[in-house]
């Protein structure tokens, strides 16, 4: 089987890389290769190898979006605060073994130059680039990778999930040479490509063998000792500490760390910095069509701020060159647009991954056993889509972006389906009321209420944060006064969010709502469409018994859920896409004839701010945090036009 | 008076051991813990964690102790070790991270309060002199609006007038470049160059309300028999109201000294967040937000010290300054 991937809507795609990087190797061979000024001195001078000694045997040829551009120049943007590691994950970091294209269709080589899956799914054979080298010069090999794998196998070391540590499906790894190594898990898994394309697949190639094991007691017989001595309790806290994985803020914080970055840490971002920058790469591993070191900008300069102002500001003032983080909301908008030809920038276009405004999840497993049984029926929640009239919220709250949307996949994504998209979502206060008499709820008394079907009062709570997006707010505020107008007696909740999350296990809450995530990523975050992880609050204590993770929660769900659950677990074993897309189909199709999940309406589109003499950003840019807009249109072939 | 400070210093580290063992209570009465927190950002930006990964991290950082344990620990830890704790969020020692911030702040806040009373005394003592004056109505007229306007908005205002007048933006502390800098002249100018806005708003307030207060004081003092004593032997005007009136008006804005840096430090949370300022307030704002408790809990035993130290201070300050006040109870 040679290399299937699929993207986040795992549209099928084959293609052979082996034969696509001898092609590539061969155009660039033929070129006479060039590096940036900067570095012209230090390898005159003797403090760098040239530039054939630095660049891997074949390295990864990229294409630019317009044309080949020119180096210089520094790119200014912003952090909010000191610990928005997102946004560096976002711009620096986002270079795994593999990559996704800038359609976010298919997975592209990027440190692996190929890789191979057995037809049983579980062995994954990678082969590295030969001759990559760290930023400090050391070799970049398969005994790094392997070094990863030994590290997250340590009970006592705290590093991410993923496949890492995946306690159902265990990983060994074997080193063939220098370049070659496999995975080989327990069981079949179909999803690993996909996570090592994604913002989280860094962890493996984020460890250099050669300076983080001098933490690491089985390398280094006296770490322990060394770290105690430095003041850190354990040697896995100075691991942490010195050698982050990934994108951790404190990967950021030393500069001593080895990057495979286009760009690495110069000055660090320590908790006192004002300031963060990243300087160009020698070693960086990439090269244009005519043969040019990647990256074409030298230098990365950020902002630490707190203050939003702050950077709307320095963005309207044209002291920003690029960026979407923090300052591209939909009241800074306007703003942004008319002050273009005063602060010399332009506005790109974002589509958001995300598939709705706001979610409204009914707490289908709610500890009190009467309203457990309103929430899981199907016709109450039809009857509460019904009464939301969300034209209005759209017009008031959204300046008129978007449209009326369920918790179901995006238009652009390969899983729309535009039934499941708008069913109930038409504004009838009389569908409403038939559907609560068919949910069983008791006629309206006095005050213009539905009341339970014992004839008490029924009076719903809805959980929200104001503090995370504020729209909410003002949201939440309409969406009271329309299920009041339509018969629903609603009290807001507004509490803080770790309040929020504490609640989820203990089950006593009516609703909660959330952001709708999962609207281009929708095999990797079905968390709307079936009980998938501790995110899909409407279905807490089904997804526990599905996850094993808090068993005395746990509890046996609904056959239709269960139904989902055995075909998600088919396919995360499945090693073919098309089965893949198809088992997600039959997943949503499940989805939309139970309806667990209320939405309100389609985001609009967002907006990027680029300065017009920054060049090579393709538009528009699909958003998401899996695939780490902008990183993946590849910034290190941005470049400033000479004017 | 070393008797009087002996008793001071004693009762000051009774207080001290007070503050840490309410704050470290404070602290942990939001429900959740740092994880919580933690994983409630992870989620808000569609990431997610392993539920081992948080087990491992509860155990790491102790989570789940019993309350008394996790003090004895910290608190020890401080006295024994001068060791404030780990971050989480910076997975590193508390004392390598406040320092820094600290420094700003006292910096920062200790030119408000001189800027503040070096505006204030002459205005107040001005407006109370010549009461109903036209320069009274103005000074009061400031005052009020000075008092009125909440500081976070005053720096808004200014940041805005600021980028239309002159295309600046306003904010931080120091250009680029020279962040990181050793002082030097240069350097120097380069904070002055920024600082004037922080110190502009962070003394507007104050200002007011001290010469509102200097004024109702001055007042008082002006109408007592031996001002008009001192005018009867024939003192000049000056010397009259500088040397006696304005010395006693002093007393309670000495008294208050000690709570200066604390209000400004807390008052300034807002302002420091608005205008980007590298102080204390934005950190513990933020340590306060995610729960980062050892480092939240330092910055607020931190600010107890600087006010119980403020208060002996005003206590040593007004004796000095009042011959009247005795020293002990009897």
């Amino acid at each position: 089987m040679d290399n299937t991937r699929g993207g986040p809507g795992n549209r099928t795609g084959r293609i052979v890389s082996g034969a696509l990087t001898a092609m590539l190797m061969m155009s660039s061979a033929a070129l006479a290769q060039q590096q940036a000024p900067m570095l012209d001195e230090l390898v005159s001078s003797g403090a760098l190898p040239p530039l054939e000694e630095r660049l891997p045997a074949n390295p990864l040829v990229v294409e630019p979006v317009e044309s080949v551009g020119v180096y210089g120049g520094t790119w200014r943007s912003a952090l909010r605060g000191g610990l928005d590691n997102a946004w560096i994950a976002r711009t620096v970091a986002y270079d795994g073994l593999v990559r996704y294209d800038r359609e976010w269709k298919e997975i592209v080589p990027n440190l692996a130059e190929s890789w191979e899956v057995s037809e049983d799914a579980r062995t994954y054979t990678f082969k590295l680039r030969e001759g990559l080298k760290w930023n400090n010069g050391t070799p970049f090999t398969s005994a790094d990778i392997e070094f990863a794998v030994q590290l997250h196998k340590e009970p006592t070391y705290v590093g991410p999930g993923g496949f890492l540590r995946n306690p159902d499906n265990p990983v060994n790894i074997e080193v063939v040479d220098e370049t070659t190594f496999r995975f080989v898990f327990e069981n079949p898994t179909g999803v690993l490509m996909d996570e090592l394309a994604s913002v989280n697949g860094l962890t493996i190639v984020s460890l250099s063998k050669e300076y983080c094991g001098q933490f690491y007691p089985p390398l280094n017989p006296n770490a322990s000792e060394e770290a105690k001595a430095a003041g850190f309790e354990t040697w896995e806290a100075m691991m942490l500490n010195r050698c982050a994985w990934a994108t951790e803020t404190i990967r950021f914080a030393n500069p001593d760390l080895p990057f495979m970055n286009a760009w690495m840490v110069e000055e660090p971002l320590t908790g006192n910095a004002s300031r963060v920058t990243f300087v160009r790469n020698p070693y960086y591993w990439k090269v244009d069509t005519e043969g040019n070191q990647l990256p074409y900008i030298d230098r990365l300069d950020m902002r630490v701020s707190d203050s939003l102002e702050e950077l709307t500001l320095m963005a309207l003032n044209g002291e920003i060159d690029f960026q979407d983080r923090h300052i591209a909301t939909v009241a800074n908008q306007p703003l942004f647009f008319d002050g273009q030809e005063a602060g010399d920038y332009r506005l790109g276009e974002n589509i958001p991954s995300s598939m709705n405004t706001m979610t409204i999840q009914f707490n289908m497993n709610h500890v009190d056993p009467v309203r457990r049984e309103l929430f899981a029926n199907r016709d109450f929640r039809i009857g509460i889509s019904h009464l939301l009239d969300r034209q209005e919220i759209i017009d008031v709250v959204f300046t008129g972006q978007g449209e009326p949307f369920q918790a179901a996949p995006r238009p652009e994504s390969p899983f729309y389906d535009e039934e499941m998209a708008k069913q109930y979502t038409e504004f009838d206060p009389e569908a409403a009321d038939a559907a609560f008499k068919a949910a069983g709820l008791g006629e309206k008394n006095g005050d213009g209420f539905y009341t339970m079907p014992d004839g008490s009062p029924l009076q719903i709570t809805i959980d929200t944060i104001s503090a995370f997006r504020t729209e909410w707010t003002d949201m939440m505020e309409l969406i009271q006064l329309q299920l009041e107008a339509g018969g629903i007696d609603v009290e807001l909740n507004n509490i803080d969010r770790t309040l929020y999350y504490d609640k989820r296990p203990l089950g006593d809450y009516d609703a909660q709502i959330w952001q709708g995530d999962g609207g281009l990523d929708v095999i990797q975050e079905p968390r709307y469409y079936m009980p998938s992880g501790p995110e899909s609050v409407w279905a807490f204590r089904w997804q526990a018994w599905f996850n094993g993770t808090t068993p005395d929660v746990a509890e046996e769900p609904a056959p239709w859920a269960k139904q989902q659950m055995d075909l998600y677990n088919q396919l995360r074993e499945e090693g073919d896409a098309a089965k893949r897309d198809e088992l997600m189909k039959q997943i949503l199709q499940l989805a939309k004839e139970n309806f667990p999940v209320i939405g309100v309406s389609l985001p609009g589109n967002g907006y990027f701010i680029a300065k017009n003499n920054m060049r090579n950003i393709p538009e528009p840019m699909l958003h998401a945090y899996l695939f780490p807009t902008p990183a993946p249109y590849d910034p290190f072939q941005w470049y400033f036009a000479a004017e | 008076m070393l008797g009087f400070i002996g008793k001071r210093l004693i009762a000051m580290i009774l207080t001290m051991w007070a503050v840490s063992f309410v704050a470290f209570a404070i602290i942990q009465l939001p429900p959740g813990d740092y994880l919580t927190t933690y994983i409630a950002t992870l989620a808000a930006n569609g990431d997610r964690v392993d539920p081992a990964t948080i087990e491992a991290l509860r155990r790491q950082y102790g989570f789940g102790e019993p309350y008394m344990i996790q003090y004895w620990k910290w608190v020890s830890g401080i006295i024994f070790r001068g060791d404030f704790g780990q971050s989480f969020e910076w997975e590193a020692p508390v004392t390598t991270l406040i320092w820094g911030r600290l420094g700003n702040s006292i910096l920062l806040e200790g030119l408000a309060v001189i800027v503040m009373w070096l505006v204030a005394l002459p205005i107040g003592i001005y407006a109370a002199v010549r009461k109903y004056s036209l320069g009274d109505y103005l000074a009061t007229i400031g005052g009020f609006i000075g008092l009125a306007i909440p500081n976070f908005f005053f720096a808004l205002i200014l940041m805005y007038l600021s980028f239309i007048w002159f295309g600046e933006t306003i904010g931080g502390l120091f250009s680029p470049g020279m962040e990181n800098a050793r002082w030097s002249p240069a350097r120097v100018w380069d904070f002055l160059s920024h600082a004037w806005a922080p110190i502009l708003v962070l003394s507007m307030a104050g200002t007011a309300e001290l010469i509102r207060i200097l004024r109702a004081n001055l007042l008082d003092e002006l109408k007592k028999p031996y001002v008009t004593t001192a005018r009867a032997k024939g003192l000049s005007e000056f010397r009259t109201i500088m040397k006696y009136p304005v010395r006693v008006a002093l007393n309670p804005l000495v008294s208050t000294i000690g709570w200066l840096l604390p209000a400004l430090v807390s008052s300034s949370v807002i302002v420091s967040v608005v205008l980007n300022l590298p102080t204390a307030g934005p950190l513990l704002l933020r340590s306060l937000t995610s729960q980062d408790m050892f480092l939240a809990g330092a910055i607020i035993m931190l600010l107890g010290m600087l006010t119980v130290i403020g208060t002996l201070i005003s206590d040593l300050l007004l004796a000095w300054i009042d011959p009247r006040i005795r020293y002990g109870s009897k």
